[in-house]
């Protein structure tokens, strides 16, 4: 694309700038970064535009150029249209450097195998030295800002890859030592001083010399990575982190200098202090910074260094400044503040916190620098906001909150307050003179007074519920608080109902101390005043979070006047909402009314059928169970209360499936009746309630099977043997498909699919009705010559075990035995449902075996006898 | 210690978005650091747009106040400190030093070296005050000195430059923008050796010092028995010293007659260069009592090119220069008010001016007003809501005057007038409005000759001294106040 005018220009940034994303993802996108690197070289473009692209550059290099190479290419770039420039003096010299520089550390590419690293380093510090780098950079009279821009340019990439500069710490002295930029130079110092000391200390390596002045030749020698490379694993924090970390974590305790080395680090560190007062204040204050955490733990470097800048330093109202004293404070404790400077140091503070000459927002800092300060000896505990003990009650009186207090400041107020209620609380005296819980409750009262306004702006009562929701966090333990609060804040939902959604939140987050008597006077508010007909929505907000098992006759009484008046569909979701809540509680009696009466009478057919469903679930569900089954789900937390309810709903109402607690097994046979029944024993593993157990049998062999129904059982309690009837449709042995359906303790819904139950042959054995008394072989004879011709004959020989034939039968045949003679001779006649028969004559046993002679009306049945009898046989 | 991004946002109450963005920066280098520092609590800085919305949001500062909102109005949700996190996209972006002055909302994200869940403490992190320095800054070069659009814009417009020097790489170099704006065009200058950084260039020319004291005087007057009336005198100390020479030395004292006022709570400026314990620890937390160190209260100094607040005090005066009372009782639509205001005897009676203003809150507009004042005259506000008495530049020889009236109101209308969380029914006040020039209530003065200059030439040093009023408050006696207090003078 050919070059653009200084209108395109302005015209591509302004929407490159207005979002970012959106532009590189148009058509444009694609060619900005290169399109720009390109035009810096244009001679139509002026310079102030070339500026503004630098600037961007300067912002959204990742944007620009994406990866590492294009950062390197772009890197390369700059420094060519750099090196380009004619000597006049330009105002593209100290952009380009800083582009370069960002480029670089942005991308990934600095590093001894880049090759613009490797121009660009050499070329910053040759800048920095104030080396005559020839006429291309410019006039004599830009060399200082350049000096200047280099240093910072070296303190970026050391910050990004500490421990780049780690060679060079001797030469950074010598040139502070002499003519240099003290700002820049001190800094850059500093920093790679920090850096060094850490890597060197991670390493176990010592100093080694490298603070030692020296006026190396800079360009022309290789760059020394091999320190950075040890940093570069470990990105080190500038500051320390707080509270004081232990002394081995910031790794400089094992770092032991030798005495000489100890004296040099002693004197770089005394020639930066001595020469802090020309930087600028947030100068001097990230010099401290950096000093404190470079000495901090270091043996042999006593922190008095420091010593001689702090008074200078107390005295102003400076926010970095007093900052960088706290982070002196908290590196150092007693080792550079003792008690009394403790002490001066608190009141400086107290003092700022409140100073009319100081913003806002400086006093809030303060207040919070108070309550974290960096104690000497602290008592409580580390990380919890507390006053300290040097800070007492005379010192606080300045910073009591009042109600012209803007919210925050009068919040940060109100937390020392309740802090210095507390400590009241623990001492014997009290002060006879001051109360600061009579204080803190006319504030309380003052605050609700202004939250009460009708019309008036929601910040005011945010303000009023978050300082009530402060105190009781602070002072749960204090009913001489508490009481007032909560008679307050009736009131104040008195007179403004509207305030409930707050009321909602506060008891959703206060614990039971505030909570369980808030609950109790607000419920006696709303039902014995309920007041006009615009606060009805308001009230059965509250009443839907308060609603309990308590005085219900007095709660349905109000929602049964209520109900009339619940006539769109939001009032109507609001009061079902508290059917909701008091359905959890367990109101049963007098709510089944309510609920019927509001399926039947409310407008909206929504409406109608919650009730019904409230009215349906009431009606079948257990109190635990209905408990469970609306009660909030235990899944995440969901977006809305509807979802909430519907997940609820889900967890507890749809059954799901889970491994059978319960074994089933096949009882004892009991051959009676007019159908075949299976007794079923049970053993359970934990308590199982409203069992349900179904059966079903493939194809159509059976008739469908009933279920059986438990209403509880209880591990190792017995139980009788469940009976289950069966409808054979043939004779024939199946299994029986079985799930449990049944409720937990916890009252949830669980199916299980049982081991399958084997019906065999002969659990379909029916004896035939008792044949007419006497002729009983007549009547067996009769049975006997019945079965053919429709049926089938066969014959088996049955071995016999020890005990005979009389044994087998008693074991196996005693019921269906219709003619006995003992004991070789037996006639048996077995009823098989639907209606078929099987008649089996063992006669002329012998030791071994018994010759059987089985006939049957069902030939289909022989095959079973046959593989029953030889069963038989098998088991004796 | 860095900064990852700062914005400017104009807020504009009903406009659609609620807001423009007017100026926006981010560092890159220090975004790649605060990934590395910040792991898996990381969050990217958003695009202007979604920032804004966000920050807005959580200031309060969008016409939603409607409906109570969790993420914002729960109870739980409370901000002690001008640091939030913003909900953006899902995730949290924390810290965002933010805080609004003159419809403008300054904004950053210093960077957290270390992981961001759970929060550590803001007195950790180096980049909070830095952030609120870089914003004070910005917020002093935008409205020092002049207030118009027009300028305004030109100054914005100049911001990106200037923070091109003052903070190239997300490290705030210099939080006086002015200075950066004027090392830009010092650039040809050579620079001597040991330059300081906030003093760019030197002046030449006459050699002179102008120092000049201003007093507020604050105060709360309640009339009341069991409420103590409140007063505090706040005196700023502003010089312009132009001196020859890279580091001229100043020395100005301060001094007080003999029943003057101890300064306290003194904060000097960077530029002092050592201080006395005894103004250190000179505070208004103590009682006072005859051992309060009284002066002179020497600080020396170099100053720097510009003008500056040397140092800022307060003072516990034993009686507000005016003591009155306000008493004001509503019957229906009407207001009856009674007004005695006293100047105290050791006061200078010559005002450049004196004012009392007496505004009527959440009420309609003033239609009828019958008064009998002493004293000045009485006149009511074009927007009909305020009786301004014009007390004028002396009071009467008797030192006291009154106003006694009743004040008729038309009826409300919802929309024009703001509402006032404070004036709720009888809950008024009036606010005093003067000015005395060469007057300090503290009596403190700099004395011409104490002042001690070390560089080359004799300089003419000129002093100026001024008293005005700044909230000074006198609450209807007949209902209730809020209570303020300064300092120990409590209860």
């Amino acid at each position: 694309m050919g070059p653009r005018s200084r209108e395109t220009w302005a015209q591509r940034l302004g929407a490159f700038r207005a979002s970012p994303s959106a532009f590189m993802a148009g058509p444009e996108g694609e060619d900005l970064g290169c399109d720009l690197l390109s035009e810096l070289r244009s001679e139509k473009l002026s310079e102030q535009t070339k500026v503004s692209l630098l600037a961007l550059s300067l912002e959204y290099p990742a944007q620009l150029w994406p990866d590492t190479a294009a950062a390197e290419a772009a890197a390369t770039s700059l420094l060519d249209t750099l090196v380009l420039l004619p000597p006049r003096p330009s105002a593209l010299r100290r952009p380009l450097l800083l582009a370069a520089t960002t480029a670089l550390a942005t991308g990934d590419a600095l590093g001894p195998t880049s090759a613009a690293s490797l121009r660009l380093l050499p070329l910053l510090l040759g800048l920095a030295c104030g080396s005559d780098l020839g006429r291309g950079f410019g006039p004599a009279s830009e060399q200082r800002s350049l000096q200047a821009t280099a240093c910072e340019c070296l303190r970026e990439l050391e910050s990004c890859k500490p421990g780049l500069l780690g060679g060079r710490l001797g030469l950074l002295r010598g040139l502070l030592g002499q003519e240099g930029p003290v700002q820049p130079l001190s800094l850059l110092l500093a920093l790679a001083l920090r850096n060094a000391l850490v890597i060197q200390a991670r390493a176990r390596a010592g100093l080694q010399g490298l603070l030692m002045a020296g006026d190396a030749p800079t360009v022309g020698i290789p760059w020394n990575w091999a320190l950075a490379e040890e940093g570069a694993a470990h990105l080190q924090p500038q500051a320390p982190s707080w509270p004081a970390t232990e002394v081995q974590e910031c790794g400089l305790a094992v770092l032991e200098p030798s005495p000489e080395e100890a004296r040099e680090l002693r004197a770089a560190v005394a020639q930066l202090l001595d020469t802090s007062y020309l930087l600028t204040p947030v100068a001097q204050a990230q010099l401290l910074w950096l000093l404190g955490w470079a000495l901090r733990g270091l043996r042999g470097q006593p922190p008095v260094l420091f010593k001689p800048q702090l008074v200078r330093l107390l005295g102003t109202g400076q926010l970095t400044l007093l900052h960088a004293i706290l982070a002196l404070k908290a590196a150092f404790g007693e080792a550079l503040f003792t008690a009394q400077d403790e002490a001066l140091l608190l009141r400086r503070l107290t003092l700022a916190a409140q100073h009319p000459a100081l913003p806002l927002s400086a006093h809030l800092f303060y207040l919070h620098c108070l309550l974290s300060f960096p104690e000497n000896w602290p008592l409580g505990p580390t990380g919890e906001e507390a006053a300290p003990l040097l800070l007492g009650p005379r010192l606080c009186r300045g910073l009591l909150p009042s109600l012209l207090h803007d919210p925050m400041a009068l919040l940060a107020r109100l937390h020392l307050l309740c802090l210095l209620c507390v400590d009241d609380e623990e001492k014997e005296e009290k002060a006879q003179d001051w109360s600061p819980q009579h204080y803190l409750e006319e504030l309380l009262a003052g605050l609700r007074q202004r939250a009460a306004l009708d019309g008036g702006p929601r910040a005011l009562a945010t303000l009023c519920f978050q300082a009530s929701y402060l105190v009781v966090r602070c002072l749960a333990m204090q009913p001489a608080v508490l009481t007032p609060l909560t008679r307050g804040l009736a009131q104040l939902y008195q007179s403004r109902p509207a305030l409930a959604p707050h009321f909602v939140d506060l008891l959703d987050r206060v614990g039971p101390e505030l909570g369980e008597p808030l609950r109790v006077v607000l419920r006696q508010e709303v039902v014995a005043r309920p007041g006009k007909d615009e606060a009805l929505c308001w009230h059965l907000q509250i009443l839907a979070k308060v609603a309990d098992g308590n005085a219900q006759s007095a709660t349905l009484g109000f929602l049964r006047a209520a109900a009339a008046r619940c006539t769109d569909w939001d009032l109507q979701q609001a009061l079902l909402q508290v059917c909701r809540a008091l359905l959890r509680a367990g109101v049963g009696k007098g709510l089944a009314d309510l609920l019927q009466a509001l399926a039947r009478q409310l407008e909206d057919p929504d409406g109608r059928d919650r009730a019904r469903l409230y009215y349906i679930l009431l009606a079948h569900l257990a109190g635990p169970k209905l408990g469970v089954a609306l009660g909030p789900s235990l899944a995440a937390p969901a977006a809305s209360s509807l979802v909430a309810e519907n997940q609820g709903f889900a967890a507890a109402l749809m059954v799901q499936e889970a491994p059978a607690p319960i074994q089933l097994s096949v009882g004892p046979r009991r051959a009676e009746g007019p159908v075949p029944v299976l007794q079923l024993q049970v053993e359970v593993l934990e308590p199982v309630y409203s069992l349900e157990l179904r059966f079903r049998v493939e194809g159509q062999l059976y008739a469908p099977l009933g279920a059986i129904h438990v209403p509880c059982l209880y591990p190792g309690r017995p139980c009788r043997p469940l009976l289950l009837p069966l409808q054979p449709r043939r004779p024939a042995p199946t299994h029986l498909d079985v799930r449990a359906l049944y409720t937990t303790p916890s009252g949830l819904t669980r199916h299980a699919h049982l081991p399958p139950l084997l019906v065999t042959f002969a659990d379909l054995f029916l004896p035939f009705p008792q044949s007419p008394e006497g002729d009983k072989q007549g009547f067996f004879e009769e049975l006997w010559d019945s079965c053919l011709p429709k049926g089938a004959e066969s014959s088996l020989w049955c071995p016999l075990g020890p005990r005979g034939l009389e044994a087998l039968v008693s074991h196996h045949l005693e019921p269906f035995v219709v003619v006995a003679e003992p004991p070789t001779s037996y006639h048996v006649a077995i009823h098989l449902p639907p209606n078929s028969r099987l008649l089996l004559r063992l006669e002329a046993a012998q030791v071994d075996g018994v010759p059987v002679a089985l006939r049957t009306d069902d030939w289909a049945v022989l095959p079973l006898a046959g593989d029953y009898l030889r069963g038989l046989s098998a088991t004796v | 210690m860095a900064q990852r991004a700062v914005w400017l946002i104009s807020h504009e109450p009903g406009a659609p978005l609620g807001g423009t963005v007017r100026f926006s920066r981010r560092y890159p280098t220090v975004e790649k650091r605060a990934k590395v520092f910040n792991g898996a609590s990381y969050m990217p800085i958003p695009e202007d747009g979604p920032f804004m919305k966000a920050l807005l949001f959580e200031l309060r500062l969008l016409d939603d106040d409607k409906d109570f909102i969790e993420s914002r109005d729960s109870c739980s949700h409370i901000n002690k400190t001008s640091v939030y996190g913003l909900l953006i996209g899902g995730g949290e972006l924390w810290p965002v030093v933010a805080f609004l002055k003159n419809n403008m909302i300054y904004a950053c994200v210093p960077l957290v070296e270390q992981t961001l869940s759970p929060h550590p403490p803001l007195i950790s992190i180096s980049g909070i005050s830095q952030g609120f320095e870089l914003l004070f800054g910005i917020q002093d070069f935008l409205y020092l000195g002049q207030k118009n659009d027009t300028e305004i814009n030109t100054k914005l417009n100049q911001l990106p430059d200037l923070l091109l020097q003052a903070c190239p790489f997300g490290t705030l170099l210099d939080a006086n923008l002015q200075n950066s704006l004027d090392s830009i065009n010092f650039a040809s200058v050579t620079h001597p050796q040991k330059q300081p950084a906030w003093k760019v260039g030197t002046y030449k020319g006459k050699p002179q010092v102008s120092i000049s004291i201003t007093e507020k005087v604050k105060s709360m007057q309640y009339d009341k028995q069991d409420i103590a009336d409140t007063w505090q005198v706040v005196g700023a100390v502003t010089c312009k010293c132009d001196l020859e020479g890279i580091m001229p030395n100043v020395t100005i004292s301060l001094s007080l007659p003999t029943n003057g006022s101890p300064l306290q709570d003194i904060l000097v400026h960077p530029c002092v260069t050592s201080l006395d314990s005894a103004i250190l620890t000179s505070s208004s937390i103590d009682a006072m009592d005859d051992s309060a160190f009284s002066g002179p209260y020497k600080f020396p100094f170099t100053p720097p090119l510009e003008s500056f607040n040397l140092c800022y005090y307060t003072s516990q005066v034993p009686v507000p220069p005016i003591l009155g009372f306000y008493q004001m009782k509503e019957e229906e639509i009407k207001v009856k008010i009674t007004v005695n205001l006293k100047l105290h005897e050791s006061v200078k009676n010559n005002f450049e001016f004196c004012e009392a203003h007496i505004p009527f809150y959440n009420r309609g507009p003033i239609t009828h007003v019958e008064s009998k004042v002493s004293f000045g005259q009485l006149e009511v506000s074009r927007e009909k809501s305020l009786l301004i008495w014009i007390i004028g530049q002396k009071f009467p020889k008797s030192m006291e005057i009154s106003l006694s009236g009743t004040v008729t109101f038309g009826a409300k209308s919802h929309e024009k007038q703001p509402f006032d969380e404070i004036c709720i029914g009888a809950t008024a006040y009036l606010k005093l409005h003067f000015k005395i020039l060469d007057y300090t209530l503290t009596g403190c003065y700099a004395d011409q000759h104490s002042v001690q200059v070390f560089a080359s030439g004799k300089p003419k040093i000129s002093t100026y001294r001024k008293l005005i009023s700044s909230d000074y408050y006198i609450w209807n006696s007949k209902a209730p106040a809020p209570v303020v207090t300064y300092g120990s003078l409590l209860l």
